[in-house]
């Protein structure tokens, strides 16, 4: 023991503290503190007690008790019922957001299919193939968005033929038809016996997902590798089919005809629609490609050199080695920009698009005029969406780095 | 018998596959059958999209035309240009009463030569040409695009643009031609290089006080034609939001962002609230916010104009976003600097002022510039609630009675405006991000 060697230290006295009222670390930032929170407080009431006055000077309401009453106003597309003059200001608030999740919804699919595509090509080592990925990339990221949105609504959806002259684009069979009023799709109409075939379907996929896994455990028990994609895909496709044809084809469609001047039956959707999905598609796919190539990027080289190395086919080394790694690092831009996808759907209001802005936030608010509360209400739905987004985009982070360390 | 071959022996020349035209063809083109077939597909899309853009925007297109119905007489099926060169000085200008846009271009013109000495490696006191830039351009652009009546504050503010224009010019000519800052020049002219600093100081604050006299007593007499609000328009509207926007939402950034790290709980939070509220709502909903409820928040009788509130809404908006840009700078400082800032006796405005902040500026530059390319693409939705930028400007070509419902090629030239503005700031700033990171050793 060195311990006892050593002369005992002589045993330090910490100079007593002084306390310095105005130099004392924790006075000061109580100080700061309430002073921040006075001035913002102070601000805060005064906006709070301008706007009850203003309010009052201008005899306007105030309350939630709009939510009950009938509004009068009409929207060309709903998924709800409503009818002006019986249908509430609280429908419309419902309509709007569900016009905004469902063009979002599908808009975030295409894009992040189109992004993921894009992405893909610019690393093509065909530099034809990068270069057109690289040149749709700057033409899309580089125009504003609502310049886009207005140009395929004005531009391309409004020119297209009258009803008489519609497009068909299901090869003559009136499947689906487009023109100047809109896309027209025909609906399924489920026969008696038809939720048998779903059912099929679903008992196919749980036996192929089984089928793997045994698979699977066999490979790595023993080495053998049991290819399973045939019999699965055989098993996918054909057992719906069987029992779709042995139960007689439960299944009709209803068709839009033309009827007058205007298709009547199957599913419609306005020009406004499509032309906001089409632009938000392809101005995000711009930005998703490029997450997608940065994150294919930050794989070292090294990781799919010794992939090839170890003997793994091309296709293998993407699809095991390193797509896995990647995805950490494309998936936090990629759920960011789905976010901007719900937000910028907002510029439907530009052309007409019944989203929750322009039904709620302008027609509604120009109707009914509770300012402050449709306002705030509008930014609350979209606080709740981005705040929804961003805790499940934790849960990702969180579980991805578990599996890292 | 010589191992030793006197004579080098000649270098074999590269692989022709490393060398050639066709080298590189079959490396980067033609490799496989796959990448042969892509190849062929590719060249078939790209001749679709050329052929028919050329068609349709140069062959069939129509350029001078005094309405739509003569571009239809020429060609059916081409663009009709002549639309967008009619509107030319609206789609730049807006309504700006045409015999007064020279104080645009002048305007344009000052800044362009106020900035040019930051790009110039030769000139000292960079930083504080761009804080003149900051403090007083504004309120001599405003001034040069407002006119009218002059209160007392617009008036000191203009002569302090005008002195500190002249000594930005005049110390750029003397950094150019003799590499040296214009105070050791005007010193140096005077011949007072061995006076004390004092002297010095002070014969320099004395030509400072008579330039800007003389600018003040100028300016007095000089007056500008009253422009209201309502006729700006075009790119120009565009500019001056965005430019207004962007130069006070890098302040407002750095202050939010310093909260949102602050030690200060209450603070921290309030920062974080702010920042996150107007970061997961659309923009648009914030103009709506502006133009609604601003006028419900001031006290009455007050009353904001709509390109106030527009501004303001912008600020805000853009200064969250700002303050994540900031952030993610101040997080990429190691915290070696802090603790080496506290140990030489700093305290925290210090080590931010000195030590942090011209540090992290660095790396957020690319980012800044980022974040201006959003914003002027962000800037066209003011069309929407109302004022006649860029984007209103060209959706009202198709209302104007001989243009009627021509879209397209007014929609196509904004885009074109705009892909060659943001396109080349970011490449401009992909550039600055390659020559900043060449000194990082970290």
């Amino acid at each position: 023991m060195t311990d006892k060697a050593q002369p005992k230290a002589a045993k330090r006295v910490a100079p007593k503290e002084k306390f310095n009222f105005f130099q004392d670390r924790r006075v000061r930032s109580a100080f700061y503190q309430l002073l921040t929170a006075g001035v913002v407080g102070w601000f805060v009431w005064y906006l709070a007690s301008n706007t009850a006055h203003n309010l009052s000077v201008r005899g306007m309401n105030t309350g939630f008790g709009f939510w009950n009453v009938s509004a009068g106003f009409d929207t060309d597309f709903k998924l709800i019922n409503y009818t002006p003059g019986i249908g509430t200001y609280g429908r419309i608030f419902v309509i709007g957001i569900l016009n905004t999740l469902l063009v979002s919804f599908f808009a975030i699919i295409l894009s992040t299919m189109l992004g993921f595509f894009i992405g893909v090509m610019r690393l093509s080592s065909n530099w034809l193939v990068a270069k057109v990925a690289l040149a749709y990339v700057e033409i899309f990221r580089n125009v504003p968005l609502l310049i886009q949105i207005i140009f395929w609504y004005m531009g391309v959806f409004s020119v297209l033929p009258v009803v008489k002259k519609s497009l068909d684009l299901s090869f003559g069979t009136g499947w689906m038809t487009l023109n100047n009023r809109g896309l027209y799709i025909s609906t399924p109409l489920p026969g008696e016996l038809f939720w048998l075939t779903p059912a099929a379907l679903g008992l196919a996929l749980v036996g192929a997902v089984l089928f793997r896994r045994h698979a699977r455990k066999v490979q790595n028990a023993t080495g053998r590798q049991i290819k399973t994609l045939p019999a699965s895909l055989a098993a996918i496709i054909l057992l719906p089919l069987a029992v779709f044809l042995a139960t007689g084809a439960p299944l009709a469609w209803d068709m839009p005809m033309l009827t007058g001047f205007n298709f009547v039956g199957g599913t419609s959707l306005p020009p406004a629609f499509l032309a906001l999905l089409i632009s938000l598609s392809i101005y995000h796919a711009a930005h998703i490609a490029e997450a997608v190539r940065a994150g294919i990027l930050s794989v070292s080289e090294g990781q799919s050199e010794a992939a090839l190395s170890i003997g793994l086919t091309p296709r293998r080394v993407m699809s095991m080695v390193v797509i896995p790694q990647a995805m950490p690092a494309i998936v936090p831009p990629l759920i960011s920009n789905w976010m901007n996808v719900v937000k910028n759907s907002s510029l439907a209001i530009a052309i007409g698009y019944a989203d929750i802005v322009s039904l709620f936030m302008q027609t509604a608010l120009n109707q009914a005029g509770y300012a402050i509360e449709m306002v705030g209400m509008t930014m609350g739905f979209y606080m709740l969406v981005s705040l929804t987004i961003s805790f499940f985009l934790n849960i990702y982070n969180k579980r991805v780095q578990l599996v890292e360390r | 018998m010589a191992i030793i071959n006197a004579n080098k022996t000649p270098d074999r020349p590269a692989p022709i596959s490393e060398t050639s035209v066709i080298g590189w063809l079959h490396k980067h083109l033609f490799s496989s059958v796959l990448n042969t077939f892509l190849t062929f597909v590719m060249l078939y899309i790209i001749y679709l999209t050329v052929s028919g853009v050329f068609t349709w925007g140069v062959l069939d297109a129509t350029f001078v035309a005094d309405n739509r119905r003569q571009c239809y007489d020429n060609s059916l099926t081409g663009a009709c240009w002549a639309g967008v060169f009619q509107w030319f000085n609206n789609i730049f200008y807006g309504r700006y009463p045409r015999d007064e846009i020279w104080r645009i271009n002048f305007g344009g013109l000052l800044l362009v030569l106020w900035m040019a000495p930051l790009w110039m490696s030769r000139v000292k006191g960079k930083v504080l040409v761009a804080t003149t830039a900051v403090v007083f351009y504004p309120f001599l652009a405003g001034y040069l695009f407002s006119g009218g009546d002059k209160g007392w504050f617009t008036q000191i503010m203009v002569a302090g643009a005008i002195t500190a224009f002249a000594f930005n010019m005049a110390n750029m000519l003397t950094g150019l031609f003799r590499s040296q800052s214009l105070t050791k020049f005007l010193i140096e002219v005077l011949g007072q290089q061995n006076a004390s600093d004092k002297t010095q100081r002070n014969i320099l604050l004395l030509l400072t006080a008579i330039i800007f006299g003389a600018a003040f007593f100028w300016q007095m007499g000089q007056s500008l034609q009253p422009i209201v609000w309502t006729k700006w328009g075009g790119l120009f509207l565009t500019l001056v939001i965005s430019g207004v926007g962007i130069a006070s939402a890098l302040p407002g950034g750095i202050i939010l962002a310093l909260g949102r790290r602050s030690e200060l709980v209450i603070v921290r939070v309030l920062s974080i609230g702010f920042i996150e509220v107007f970061r997961s709502v659309p923009l648009i909903t914030v103009l709506f916010m502006a133009t609604t409820m601003f006028p419900l928040f001031m006290p009455e009788g007050f009353v904001l104009n709509k390109l106030v509130q527009v501004i303001i809404a912008v600020v805000l908006f853009n200064a969250c976003y700002m303050a994540e840009t900031v952030r993610a700078g101040l997080q990429a400082i190691p915290k070696g600097q802090y603790e080496g800032a506290h140990t030489i006796g700093l305290g925290y405005w210090g080590t931010m002022r000195l030590v942090i902040m011209p540090q992290a500026l660095k790396y957020m530059i690319p980012n800044i510039v980022g974040s201006f390319i959003g914003l002027l693409k962000d800037t066209t939705l003011v069309s929407i609630i109302g004022l006649f930028d860029i984007l209103g400007m060209l959706r009202s070509i198709s209302k104007d009675t001989p243009w009627l419902g021509l879209h397209k090629e007014p929609l196509i030239f904004g885009a074109i405006l705009f892909f060659i503005m943001c396109a080349s700031m970011s490449k401009y700033s992909r550039h600055l991000e390659v020559k900043l990171s060449a000194g990082r050793t970290h």
